[in-house]
C-alpha cells in the first residue's frame, strides 16, 4: 500500500504541496472573514422586526443547508459566474484568480448560512435581562449589542465557531473540482505523474491536520481567556 | 403641571391578546420629586408591568407617561419654540436608574467595569473620572475591596448593592426598583434594604415594587395598592396599613402581615 520509495518520490513535488497549502490557507481565511460578515448580516436580518427581511434570511439559510456544497459550488462557478470574465492573473504567482474567487464566493455563501445560525443561537441564548439592564442605563440598541450581548454571545458560541472554521478548511478541498490548485488538486497532479495516490493522500491529510488542529487550539485559548467571569 | 411633578402617568393601559388580558387597566398616578413610592399587591397584579412601563422596557398599549413634561410614549413632541423634536428614549432612561429582581450585572465584566461602562459610553466620561466615582460609590456600600471581582464571585446581596450603585453612576433623577429583594436569601435582604433606605434619606426619588411590608411602612411616603392591573388604593403608609378601605387591600394585608 505505502512504500518508502513512494514517499521519497514525492520530494520533487514538495513545492507544489507548499503552494497548495498556501492556496488552501488563503481560501479558508477569506471564507472565514467574508463568511462571518455575511453571517452577521444574515443573523441580524433573521432577528429584525421587518418581516420580509426575516423571510429572506430564513429561506436562504434553509436552502443552503438543504443542498450539497458541490452543487452550490458548480452553480456559482458554471452558472451564476459563467458570464463574468475575471482578470486572469496569479496571486503570489500560483493562485489562479479567475478560479480562486468563485471558490471563495461559493464557500462564503455556504459557511455564512451555517455561521449565521450559530450567531443567532448565541445572541438568543443571552438572558433578556442583560439587554434590559443595558438599555435602562441609557445605552443605545447598538451599544447594548456591542458591549453587552455580543461579548457574552461570542464566548458561548466559540466552540461551535471553532468547529465551523475547521469545517471550512476541510470543505475548501472541494474547490479543486473547479480548478483551484489547493492541496487536493496537488494530490491529483502528483497521482497523474507518479501513478500512485496513497502517499500524496497521506501527505495531504497531514497538511490538513496541521492547519485544523492549531486553529481549534487557538480558538480554545480565546475561549479560556473570555471565560474569566465564570470562575468563582 | 407643577414643577415637583417628576413623572405623570395618565390612563396607562397594557393589553395582551387583543385586550383579553389587561396587565394594566387605566392607571394614573403622579410621582413627585423626593417621593418614595412603594407599590404593593398580589403577584400578577401589574406592579412590575407598571414599573417597567415607566422607562418603556414595557411599551404600553394606551396612555401617556410624562417625564419632565414630555410624553415619552410618543415618537416626538413640540418644544417651546413650536418645533417638533424627536423623543430620544435613551436620554430619559439615563435619568431613570433601574434595579432588577435578578440583578442583571454583566457577568463578563468586573464590578468596576460594570459600573464605568455606561458613564463612559453614554456620558463620555473619561475612564479615570468614572473609576474614581465608582470607587467612591463602592465605598458607600462597603464593597470597595470587590472592585476587581467578577459578579459570580459575589453573594446575592452584594450583587444587588452593586446593581444599585451601577445605576447611581448615571446620577439618575429617579430610581426604579423591581422587587429588588425577592431573589435574595433572607439573611441578605437587610443589607440591600439598608442601602435603599439611605438612598431615600438622601432625598432620591424612588419607585419600589416590593413584598417587604416593613420597608414599605417605614421608608415609603406613599403606598400604592394594585390588583388585577388596577390601582385600587393609594395613600400614606398609615392610611394603607392602619385604615385600609378597599376589601381587596384588607384581604391582602391580612394574608401578608
Amino acid at each position: 500500500m505505502f512504500t518508502l520509495e513512494g514517499f521519497l518520490g514525492l520530494a520533487p513535488y514538495m513545492r507544489m504541496f507548499f503552494e497548495g497549502m498556501v492556496t488552501t490557507i488563503c481560501l479558508s481565511a477569506l471564507t472565514v472573514l467574508f463568511g462571518f460578515i455575511l453571517a452577521l448580516v444574515l443573523s441580524y436580518m433573521r432577528m429584525c422586526k421587518i418581516a420580509p427581511l426575516r423571510w429572506i434570511s430564513t429561506a436562504y439559510v434553509e436552502i443552503i443547508r438543504a443542498t450539497p456544497m458541490l452543487v452550490q459550488l458548480f452553480l456559482v462557478y458554471h452558472v451564476f459566474l459563467s458570464g463574468v470574465s475575471f482578470p486572469t492573473f496569479k496571486i503570489f504567482g500560483f493562485i489562479r484568480f479567475e478560479r480562486f474567487i468563485p471558490g471563495v464566493i461559493a464557500l462564503c455563501l455556504n459557511s455564512g448560512a451555517y455561521l449565521s445560525e450559530i450567531i443567532r443561537s448565541g445572541i438568543q441564548s443571552i438572558d433578556q435581562g442583560q439587554a434590559e439592564a443595558s438599555r435602562s442605563l441609557g445605552m443605545t440598541q447598538w451599544q447594548t449589542m456591542r458591549y453587552t450581548i455580543l461579548p457574552q454571545a461570542i464566548k458561548n458560541i466559540l466552540p461551535a465557531i471553532a468547529n465551523e472554521f475547521v469545517t471550512i478548511i476541510k470543505e475548501s478541498s472541494i474547490c479543486w473540482t473547479i480548478g483551484v490548485q489547493d492541496i487536493m488538486s496537488v494530490v491529483n497532479a502528483v497521482k497523474a505523474a507518479t501513478f500512485s495516490m496513497a502517499e500524496p493522500l497521506v501527505v495531504a491529510a497531514c497538511i490538513y491536520f496541521c492547519l485544523t488542529f492549531p486553529t481549534s487550539k487557538i480558538i480554545e485559548h480565546f475561549e479560556r481567556k473570555m471565560s474569566r467571569g465564570d470562575k468563582r | 403641571m407643577t414643577n415637583d411633578n417628576l413623572i405623570q402617568v395618565k390612563n396607562l393601559k397594557k393589553h395582551y391578546n387583543k385586550g383579553a388580558i389587561k396587565a394594566l387597566d387605566d392607571v394614573s398616578v403622579d410621582i413627585h420629586k423626593g417621593d418614595v413610592m412603594v407599590i404593593i399587591g398580589p403577584s400578577g397584579s401589574g406592579k412590575s408591568t407598571f414599573l417597567r412601563s415607566l422607562n418603556l422596557l414595557e411599551v404600553p398599549t394606551e396612555g401617556s407617561i410624562f417625564f419632565h413634561g414630555i410624553d415619552i410614549t410618543k415618537k416626538s413632541f413640540t418644544d417651546e419654540n413650536g418645533k417638533k423634536v424627536k423623543v430620544d428614549i435613551n436620554l430619559h432612561r439615563e435619568k431613570m436608574g433601574m434595579v432588577f429582581q435578578h440583578f442583571n450585572l454583566f457577568p463578563h465584566r468586573t464590578i468596576l467595569d460594570n459600573m464605568v461602562l455606561a458613564p463612559m459610553k453614554v456620558l463620555h466620561m473619561p475612564r479615570e473620572e468614572a473609576e474614581t466615582k465608582a470607587l467612591g460609590l463602592l465605598k458607600r456600600v462597603g464593597l470597595e475591596d470587590r472592585a476587581n471581582a467578577y459578579p459570580i464571585q459575589l453573594s446575592g446581596g452584594q450583587k444587588q448593592r452593586i446593581a444599585i450603585v451601577r445605576a447611581l453612576m448615571m446620577e439618575p433623577e429617579v430610581m426604579l426598583f423591581d422587587e429588588p429583594t425577592s431573589a435574595l436569601d433572607p439573611e441578605m435582604v437587610g443589607e440591600v434594604l439598608e442601602v435603599m433606605k439611605e438612598l431615600a434619606q438622601a432625598g432620591m426619588t424612588m419607585v419600589v415594587v416590593t413584598h417587604e411590608m416593613a420597608f414599605a411602612r417605614e421608608v415609603g411616603n406613599r403606598i400604592l395598592f394594585m390588583a388585577d392591573g388596577k390601582l385600587l388604593e393609594q395613600g400614606s403608609p398609615e392610611d394603607i396599613f392602619e385604615h385600609p378601605q378597599n376589601p381587596r387591600l384588607q384581604d391582602f394585608l391580612n394574608k401578608v402581615l
